[in-house]
């Protein structure tokens, strides 16, 4: 089953994942270091800077990954699925930091990092391709 | 949008594969139209009737038609 919905993947499709993945081992190899190092030694604030920038790149990665898979695209169906899906989850996603924001400054919610937004954005990306993979096998698609 | 697609593939004895093949795109792309949840952009929906050789109006059935018809 696995290897039929491998052959019904674009081109496009395939070389995201082939992106996505490299990107996640890399951010997973990336980051612990990174956090070790900020925790247990003392760090200048311009090495800092260097770390916060390569702990992001795998995530701007990321984004830039589904743009060029955007671009790289020549199924217009797939097309036009991901351009709703990415719609779906920027307008659910901002919608969620304006909420907790203004939660956050009245007092009612706590401080989180503003790096969650794009984690929770690459999370429901994720989640939508699962249900939809759901949905059509559910359809007999 | 409605339309005979199904039912011209199925003529011609086509699986929606081979006519995905036939039309360089993908076979969820082919189901989609069939089924109704997706409308090809024009140029596609031009490759289908070439591939059928049949007008577009033939191939799929306006909106606005439909509802006249209804009415």
């Amino acid at each position: 089953m696995f290897a039929a919905k491998q052959r019904d993947l674009t081109p496009a499709q395939r070389a995201h994942i082939r992106r996505t993945v490299w990107l996640l081992v890399a951010y997973g190899l990336i980051l612990p270091p990174l956090v070790w190092l900020r925790a247990h030694r003392h760090v200048s604030d311009a090495l800092l800077l260097a770390m916060a920038i390569v702990a992001s790149l795998p995530v701007l990665g990321m984004f830039a990954s589904w743009g060029r898979y955007l671009s790289e695209e020549r199924d217009e169906y797939h097309q036009a699925v991901v351009l709703r899906r990415i719609a779906i989850a920027t307008n659910v996603t901002m919608g969620a930091a304006v909420v907790w924001g203004f939660l956050q400054a009245f007092g009612v919610m706590p401080l989180i990092e503003t790096y969650w937004v794009a984690f929770v954005w690459i999370v429901m990306q994720g989640a939508f391709g699962c249900f939809a993979a759901f949905a059509r096998s559910g359809a007999g698609d | 949008m409605e339309n005979r697609l199904r039912l011209l593939r199925a003529e011609r004895h086509w699986s929606q594969q081979d006519l995905a093949g036939r039309l360089e795109v993908s076979r969820q792309s082919v189901n989609a139209i069939e089924t109704g949840k997706y409308d090809p952009s024009l140029p596609l929906a031009f490759r289908i009737a070439e591939l059928f050789e049949l007008p577009i109006e033939e191939i799929f059935v306006s909106p606005s038609r439909r509802s006249s018809k209804a009415i």
